[in-house]
Formats: C-alpha cells, sequence, structure tokens
C-alpha cells in the first residue's frame, strides 16, 4: 500500500473561496474541513473536477473521522469504478481534491447568483428535489 | 372708570415711560406687546406698587433687582438719592379725574452694591362731584384707595391668564366662596360678631362672680363651646378636603377620560415583548438545528447515488462470499513462490501448485487492506441510509415549528403593534401619575367620609350639652334677682348676634344669586358655541357648575378657552356686583388657549372692551396670528422694547 498523506490539499488561488464561504451564514461556524467535504459532495453531484495547479494544504487527515473516511473512499471508489483504488490513498485523496476544486467554485457561485432568499433555502429545496429516498 | 395714562418714572426697566391709554370709537382696548425681561408684568406691578405699595407679581429675575431703573443707579453718584415715582390718571363715569402718586425715595450706596428705601408715600388729587380739587396723603389717600379698588379685591381687576385657566380647576368652591366674602363686605358684621360673642362672655363672667354654680356651669359651657368650635372647624376642614378631593378625582377622571387603562396595557406590552423574544429564542435555535441538519445530511444526499453503489457493491461481495475474503491471495502467491506453506511451513508436492495457482487466478479475492476498508464503510453506510431517511421526515417536522413559532410572533407583534398604536401620542407617564393621583384622592376622600362621619357625631353631642348647660345657666340666672339687668344685657347680646349670624348668612347667599346670575348673563352673552351650554349653577357648598344642554355637568371636559372665559365672565360679574368699575388688566391672557379657540377668546375680549377698559399683556409669541387678526384692528397696540445696554425699556406706539 502506498503510504497515506499526513493531509488534503487545495489550490491555493480557492483559498479566497473558502474564506468568503465563511462569510455565508450556512456556513457560519463551520470547520475547514467541513467546508472541504461539502464542497467535495457539490463537485461530485455537478461531476465536475478540477486539477489542482498550485497545491495547498487545508487540513490533515488525522482529522478525518471514519464516517468522513468512508464518504471518501465511496466517491474515490465511484469515480475509479475499482475497490482497488483504496489501496492508494494517494490517489483517493487527490480524487476527492479535484472535486472538492470544482465544487467550491459551483458553491461560490451559487452564492453570488442569489437575489432573493438565502442559500439555505434553495439547498433545502435542491435536496428535496432530489426526493431519492 | 378708566386709566388715561400711567406714568413711570424710575421703576425697574422704565427710565420714563407714559403710556396713553386713549380710548377707540367703539372699544377700550389696549395691547401691550413684550418679549420676556422687558417689564411687561411690571406695568401690572407698577399698579400694585403705586395703590397698594406691593409688587405682587414680581419674576424670580426682578425679586434680585432694586426698585430703582438700573440706568438710573448708574447715572447717580454714590450715596445720592433718587425718586421713584408711579402716577396713575383715572376719570370716572361722571368726568371726575382722579391722580393717584406714589413717591419713593431711595439712598443710592454704589459702593456697598445696595439701594436702600427712606420714605414711601401716597398722593392723590381728585375733583370732587362739584368739581372742587381735593388732595389727599398718608392714611387718607390709602382709605381713598380702598375706596376705589379694595386691596383684597384687585386680584379680580389685575392678573394673570393663568390664573383664568386654574380658577375652577383647583379647589374651585374655595375660591367662589372667599370672592364671594370678599365682594359682599359683610367684614364689618364679621367682627360686630365676634364682638357681641366676647360681650356675651363678659357678662356671663359679671354673673359668675355672684353666683359660683354659674361659674361652674359657664365654665363647663365654654369648654363644649370650644368643642363645638373646633369641630365645626375640622368639619369644615373635612368638608373642603373631601371637595378638593372630589374635584380632583372629577378632574383627573376626565382627564383619563378616553384614555386607555394604560397601567394594565404597560403589563400587556411587557408580557408581549417577554413572549416574544422568548419566541424568537426558540425559532433561533430550531433555525439552527434545521440548518445543522441540512449541512450535515445534505453533503451525504448530495452523494447518494454513490453512496447506494457502494453500499450494493458490498452487498454483493458480501452474499458472493467474496466478503469477508476466505483466501489471503498474498499467502496464496508467496506459498507458490516460495513452493513453502506459508501457514505450516511445508513443502508444496503434486497438484497442490495447481491448484494454488488455480486460487490465486481467480479475479474476485480481495486484499485484506481492501476488505477491512470496505467492512468498515458497510456498517458506517448503511448507519449513514437510516439518518438520511429520516432526514426528511425531520426537516419537515422542524419546518413546521419554524412556521408556527413564525405565526405565533407575528400574532404577538400584531398585538404589540396594535397596544403601541392604542398608546402613542400618550404621555404614558402622565397618564401613570393621573392614576396614582386619583387612587390617592379616592383613598383621601374615603378616609375624610369616615372621620366626617365620627366629627359629626361628635359635634352632635357638643350642640346637646350646649343646650343643656344653656337652660341650666338660664335657670341660675333666674334664681337670682340681683342678675336680673345683667340677663336683660346678655339676652340683647345672644338675640343681637343670631341676627348679625343669619344677615351675614342672608347677604352671602344673595350675593352668591346675584353673581351666579351676572355670571351666566356674560358666559352667555359671550360664549362662540351658543347651543353647547344650558346653564351656570353656584350650589349650596359654592361648587360653580356647567350644565350641557344635554343636561350634564361638563366643566372638567370643556376646552382650556371655554373654562377661561366661564372664570372671566364669573370676574367681570364679580366687577359688576361689587360696584367696583375699575378697568380690567390681564397679563398673558390666552397662553394657555389653544390657536384655533383664540380667535374667539379674542372676540370676546373686543366685546367686553366696549363696555369697560381692557389691558392686555402679551409676549410676542403669544400674539400670534390667530389673535393679531383679531385684536389689530381694534385695539391700541404698544411694543416694549429693551435698549441695547439693557438698563431700560422704552414704549412705542404702533
Amino acid at each position: 500500500m502506498v503510504n497515506k498523506p499526513d493531509r488534503l490539499y487545495i489550490d491555493l488561488k480557492s483559498r479566497p473561496l473558502y474564506e468568503k464561504l465563511e462569510s455565508e451564514p450556512f456556513f457560519k461556524g463551520k470547520t475547514r474541513k467541513e467546508q472541504f467535504l461539502f464542497a467535495m459532495a457539490v463537485g461530485f453531484k455537478n461531476n465536475i473536477k478540477i486539477t489542482i495547479e498550485k497545491r495547498e494544504g487545508i487540513f490533515l487527515t488525522k482529522d478525518l473521522k471514519p464516517e468522513d473516511e468512508a464518504l471518501i473512499n465511496a466517491i474515490a471508489i465511484f469515480d475509479a469504478n475499482s475497490i482497488d483504488i483504496l489501496l492508494d490513498k494517494a490517489q483517493v485523496f487527490k480524487i476527492v481534491e479535484e472535486y472538492a476544486n470544482g465544487g467550491i467554485q459551483i458553491l461560490i457561485n451559487k452564492i453570488n447568483s442569489i437575489e432573493i432568499g438565502t442559500f439555505e433555502k434553495y439547498f433545502e429545496k435542491d435536496l428535496f428535489d432530489l426526493n431519492k429516498i | 372708570m378708566k386709566i388715561d395714562k400711567i406714568i413711570l418714572k424710575n421703576y425697574r426697566q422704565f427710565n420714563n415711560v407714559e403710556i396713553l391709554f386713549n380710548k377707540n370709537e367703539n372699544q377700550d382696548l389696549h395691547v401691550i406687546i413684550g418679549k420676556n425681561g422687558t417689564g411687561k408684568t411690571n406695568i401690572l406691578n407698577s399698579i400694585n406698587w403705586c395703590l397698594y405699595q406691593d409688587e405682587p407679581h414680581l419674576s424670580k429675575d426682578s425679586q434680585i433687582l432694586p426698585v430703582v431703573n438700573l440706568k438710573t443707579i448708574k447715572e447717580t453718584n454714590n450715596n445720592q438719592l433718587q425718586k421713584v415715582i408711579i402716577e396713575i390718571w383715572l376719570t370716572t363715569e361722571n368726568n371726575q379725574t382722579m391722580l393717584f402718586r406714589r413717591n419713593g425715595l431711595y439712598s443710592i450706596y454704589k459702593d456697598e452694591n445696595k439701594v436702600i428705601q427712606q420714605t414711601n408715600y401716597l398722593e392723590i388729587e381728585y375733583t370732587d362731584e362739584d368739581g372742587d380739587t381735593k388732595f389727599l396723603e398718608g392714611d387718607d389717600a390709602d382709605s381713598f384707595v380702598d375706596r376705589v379698588l379694595p386691596r383684597r379685591i384687585r386680584e379680580f381687576f389685575f392678573f394673570d391668564g393663568e390664573r383664568l385657566d386654574k380658577y375652577f380647576k383647583e379647589a374651585s368652591s374655595q375660591n367662589i366662596r372667599h370672592a364671594i366674602f370678599d365682594i359682599a363686605q359683610i367684614d364689618l358684621l364679621e367682627k360686630i360678631e365676634k364682638r357681641l360673642k366676647s360681650l356675651s362672655r363678659e357678662l356671663e363672667n359679671d354673673a359668675g362672680r355672684l353666683n359660683p354654680e354659674i361659674d361652674n356651669i359657664r365654665k363647663e359651657l365654654e369648654k363644649y363651646e370650644k368643642m363645638y368650635e373646633n369641630t365645626t372647624l375640622e368639619i369644615d376642614n373635612c368638608n373642603e378636603q373631601i371637595k378638593i378631593a372630589k374635584e380632583k378625582i372629577k378632574e383627573l377622571t376626565n382627564s383619563l377620560l378616553g384614555v386607555p387603562d394604560i397601567e394594565d396595557l404597560e403589563k400587556k406590552r411587557e408580557k408581549l415583548k417577554t413572549k416574544i423574544k422568548e419566541k424568537k429564542d426558540f425559532k433561533k435555535r430550531k433555525a439552527i438545528e434545521k440548518q445543522n441538519l441540512l449541512f450535515e445530511n445534505g453533503t451525504k444526499l448530495l452523494v447518494w447515488d454513490c453512496l447506494k453503489n457502494i453500499i450494493q457493491i458490498i452487498k454483493e461481495k458480501k452474499d458472493n462470499k467474496e466478503l469477508p475474503p476466505t483466501h489471503d491471495k498474498k499467502l496464496i502467491e508467496n506459498t507458490i513462490k516460495n513452493k513453502i506453506c506459508a501457514l505450516c511451513g511445508q513443502e508444496i508436492k503434486g497438484d497442490s501448485e495447481k491448484v494454488l495457482t488455480n486460487l490465486v487466478n481467480k479475479t474476485n479475492i480481495i486484499s485484506p487492506e481492501i476488505a477491512a476498508d470496505l467492512l468498515y464503510m458497510d456498517g458506517i453506510l448503511n448507519n449513514f441510509e437510516d439518518r438520511v431517511k429520516k432526514f426528511y421526515k425531520n426537516i419537515k417536522e422542524i419546518t413546521e415549528e419554524l412556521e408556527s413559532y413564525e405565526k405565533d410572533i407575528m400574532q404577538l407583534e400584531k398585538d404589540l403593534d396594535r397596544i403601541e398604536k392604542e398608546l402613542s401620542g400618550y404621555d404614558i407617564e402622565k397618564i401613570l401619575t393621573w392614576h396614582k393621583e386619583r387612587k390617592h384622592f379616592e383613598t383621601t376622600l374615603d378616609i375624610n367620609n369616615q372621620k366626617l362621619g365620627i366629627l359629626m357625631a361628635k359635634k352632635d353631642s357638643s350642640r346637646k350639652n350646649i343646650e343643656k348647660l344653656e337652660m341650666k345657666l338660664e335657670d341660675e340666672l333666674k334664681k337670682e334677682k340681683k342678675l336680673k339687668e345683667l340677663r336683660i344685657h346678655l339676652d340683647f347680646c345672644k338675640k343681637a348676634y343670631e341676627i348679625i349670624n343669619k344677615t351675614k348668612q342672608n347677604i352671602m347667599i344673595q350675593t352668591k344669586e346675584e353673581i351666579m346670575l351676572e355670571t351666566k348673563k356674560i358666559f352667555f352673552q359671550l360664549i362662540w358655541k351658543k347651543e353647547t351650554f344650558k346653564d351656570i349653577i353656584i350650589d349650596d357648598e359654592y361648587n360653580i357648575n356647567l350644565i350641557h344642554s344635554m343636561g350634564y355637568e361638563c366643566l372638567g371636559s370643556i376646552s382650556a378657552a371655554e373654562r377661561e372665559l366661564l372664570a372671566l365672565s364669573f370676574t367681570l360679574a364679580l366687577h359688576k356686583i361689587s360696584g367696583f368699575n375699575f378697568p380690567i388688566l390681564i397679563d398673558t391672557p390666552v397662553a394657555r388657549v389653544s390657536d384655533e379657540q383664540r380667535k374667539n377668546f379674542g372676540n370676546v375680549l373686543i366685546d367686553i372692551s366696549k363696555d369697560k377698559q381692557v389691558i392686555l399683556l402679551f409676549t410676542p409669541s403669544e400674539y400670534s396670528e390667530e389673535i393679531s387678526n383679531i385684536l389689530d384692528n381694534k385695539a391700541i397696540k404698544y411694543q416694549l422694547k429693551l435698549t441695547t445696554d439693557e438698563t431700560e425699556t422704552k414704549l412705542e406706539v404702533l
């Protein structure tokens, strides 16, 4: 098994986007890890992966909880279409980092485009539209 | 009678001013306008100073200043004398002239910053019925003033407009009783009454010296009479307190008429505010709960397709017995490679290698690391599934709760808004004070009513004892022949006392009736709302009642202008009944009257000035457009202006 990286990365250019996210009430008080996982989910949902050009650490892997790792692993398996990807944690992380990099940009665009209402209201509606359960 | 002119020399702001009160064709109306500090009110004081040697309307600012004009003081050498003179020139209805001149001589001690009065005397010059000029001074002059306008009734001729506003507001029955007493001029009867009483005492004393029993009875009688007198005074005082309390309750009730129950509304408002805050806090907490639920589950729901897929993969692998793995691929590969079993260490022989190679070539064997990850994920992902399933239900419930809070808050805010609208426009502090004051007067009324009952019983018992003792005394007096003459005198005194007392009461009642009728006549002649009121009654307790055309008493609910008109009518009635036809001088006559009512009040003053000289003192702001439009063409106007060094006021006729 390839050595597990000690941190997850974002693109240096995305740093201001994460900072901006803090000003949105829905993300107020959320950790960088939580922001990252949310952005990752948005990127995955929209099937947008953007390669990271210049890496910058965002949080340490020791901060990942089992359920965070389960989520990350699931996305990586789905993306690689192979469970063997789990043997290469660096690749697993690379996949989710790229999804997060795509997701954060979608998220900020969405927040910026809201004129009436709140992000929370739109997000709630989106979740109900999914109505998959 | 009219004032032709007033001359003010060295008096307060006036260095040398002559005010001529020439009559217009139809009205004898004069308006003096002056800013505060120009000496407007001191014109009122100058008349009082001239006639009675006092200044009852002196402002706090003027009280610390000397009577002598400041400019005069400035121009006077130290230790010099200066004269202050006020002259009032009058003409009577019979064209007799009168000049009242008060001379005050003052020493100016500039080094000590003191002005000390040396002499002060009144001189009067008048023409009698035969046209001869007469001169008076000293006590004769003072007596003459008392005949022209007695000191005790001057306040009905020279007064402040505020007095008109307050006259029927504060203890009106007391004011009316005093006014009628003053006007009726029954003080002479009062003196006779007192004298007769003391004469009776002296005669009884003489009788007591001749018969000790009489002395004992008399002493006993005196004790009860004293008790009766004191109780009567206490009853009067109690009645006065009751009247004041009743009037105050009536006045405060009228003030509170139509005003909501502020205390109750205030409590409700505070309660609503607390409730709104509580609901808002609950809502805030629920909104945070919802936000966290959305955030947590949102991440999973966004990737739910993926998670479902992985759950399915793991399930399949478990169904196919690939999970947990039955073989360790690496262990088999090592065994084939080393030809020695990695578990038992024995050499592999025969078909074993072939069997092992077939086994290792099977693609579905999962490595232990991956298997461990997948099995671990399996538990967590299934747990996700449970949570996500509950998510929609939970979020719906929280949303409904939030909507319910919102609805409650909206309703509460609506209620609060309604209360605040109800409260807006009211001086809450003032209204609460009114409520408090009313409660206080209600308690006073209760206490005094109880006290009155006790006092009445005490008075009755004293009266019975007095009657008993008087009979006893009478019997004793009859026993002694020597006392016959004394008895005749004593009987005379007692009878005379009774007659005087009755006469006094009759005069009071008659004067009251006359004043009531005259007040009514003047009021209904001057009032601008001809149909609103029906009658004016001064009852036996000297309370004035204004009767509305609908039949109810309405003094407490009329406007300030109407109330002032009633007081003015009463004042003019006093003038008429008293027979003293002195001019009327009012300082700030419409200060309490609202703008829209000033027009009506202005017309009233014009009407009055047709038969009586009226002098009005205004500040420029009080002489507003509403009143000036009415008075400008009818009155002669004067303006008081302070010189730049503020030591002297000049008068201009406008």
